[in-house]
């Protein structure tokens, strides 16, 4: 017999993001999901945009997804902040149901922001919402200008760009204005900042446009 | 590189509608797969080859349509559909503003059963 169904492949995942996004707007918090490839350098972009936060006064906790250790979430934590650690044992991306189990361990009703770090991989993660309000992404120069084109997916779904490792350009051949140029053409509505987590240049202004943000989304 | 995980996806939902359905065996399961999405048939293909073993799945066939990118064009009206995964332009006037409508789909079509 022939059955005719159509049913969204990731339904279930979906199901469970709206979830989430539920209970998160309940306790008033705004939900961020990190996508870089490994090494781009999200954990030290999130030390840096905590510490500038916790200076505005927002309360920030995170979730830090690996396929494996606890490295992240040893460097998250020392900041005093509220951390729980994912291990996919192996998945590439993290997804809603993962995310679901690690709230309970985490102090919602106390924050405003939970920012929510992928594990590292410039495809997969974009297909999975996890019940965040946005999803930003982080491309270090050192990875070349021709990744926006390459991996389209991830630029188009996210609201915000953060090029990273602005620091290394003197000793780099990449062209920062075809990342900016490309990363447009694919998502003309995408917020690009130019910054340097490790000296904590581009920082301030990538802080106050994320504050705002979440004024006027929340 | 997530097929392996979109594929048990595929059989969850196709063993929620068998259970209860009076029937025992999975004899064929068809998917749209968009251009757009990161999802790569050959990778499903393998995927359903090495998670069917032992389930009623065992004996089926997977039937995959994929689906080109394409949509209208906000400038001059043009519906297209293009063969590249992504479109900055549209093919007929330039124009940039665009809404594409499809190439983004993921889904179970349909199944046969016995």
């Amino acid at each position: 017999m022939k059955v005719n169904i159509v049913t969204r492949i990731l339904e279930a995942n979906e199901r469970l993001a709206e979830q989430n996004k539920a209970l998160f707007k309940e306790s008033g918090v705004f939900v961020l999901n990190i996508m870089s490839s490994p090494g781009a350098g999200k954990t030290t972009f999130i030390e840096a945009t905590i510490k500038a936060l916790e200076a505005r006064g927002l309360r920030v906790a995170v979730i830090e997804g690996d396929i494996q250790g606890t490295s992240d979430a040893e460097r998250i934590g020392a900041l005093g902040v509220p951390v729980v650690q994912i291990n996919t044992g192996g998945a590439c991306h993290l997804d809603a149901n993962m995310v679901r189990e690690a709230l309970p361990d985490l102090p919602l009703a106390g924050i405003g922001l939970l920012i929510i770090e992928n594990v590292g991989n410039l495809v997969c993660p974009a297909e999975f919402n996890v019940g965040e309000d946005a999803k930003v992404m982080l491309l270090s120069i050192a990875e070349g200008d021709d990744k926006p084109l390459k991996y389209p997916l991830m630029f188009q779904e996210s609201r915000a760009l953060i090029i990273n490792k602005m620091d290394l350009k003197p000793y780099l051949d990449v062209d920062v204005g075809k990342i900016r140029k490309d990363s447009l053409s694919l998502n003309p509505s995408l917020n690009i900042f130019e910054v340097s987590a490790r000296n904590g240049d581009g920082i301030g202004q990538w802080v106050e446009w994320l504050a705002g943000y979440i004024d006027k989304n929340s | 590189m997530h097929e392996a995980s979109i594929m048990q996806s595929v059989f969850e939902i196709a063993l929620g509608k068998l259970e209860g359905s009076g029937y025992e065996r999975v004899d064929s399961i068809s998917l749209r797969i968009g251009r757009a999405t990161g999802v790569v048939s050959d990778a499903l293909k393998f995927a359903f080859e090495a998670l069917k073993p032992g389930t009623p799945f065992y004996g089926a066939a997977l039937v995959i349509d994929e689906v080109p990118v394409g949509g209208v064009c906000l400038s001059c009206g043009e519906d297209f559909s293009t063969d590249e995964r992504f479109v900055f332009q549209c093919p007929a006037c330039a124009g940039s503003r665009l809404d594409i409508t499809r190439g983004r789909e993921l889904d179970l079509t349909g199944m046969e059963v016995s």
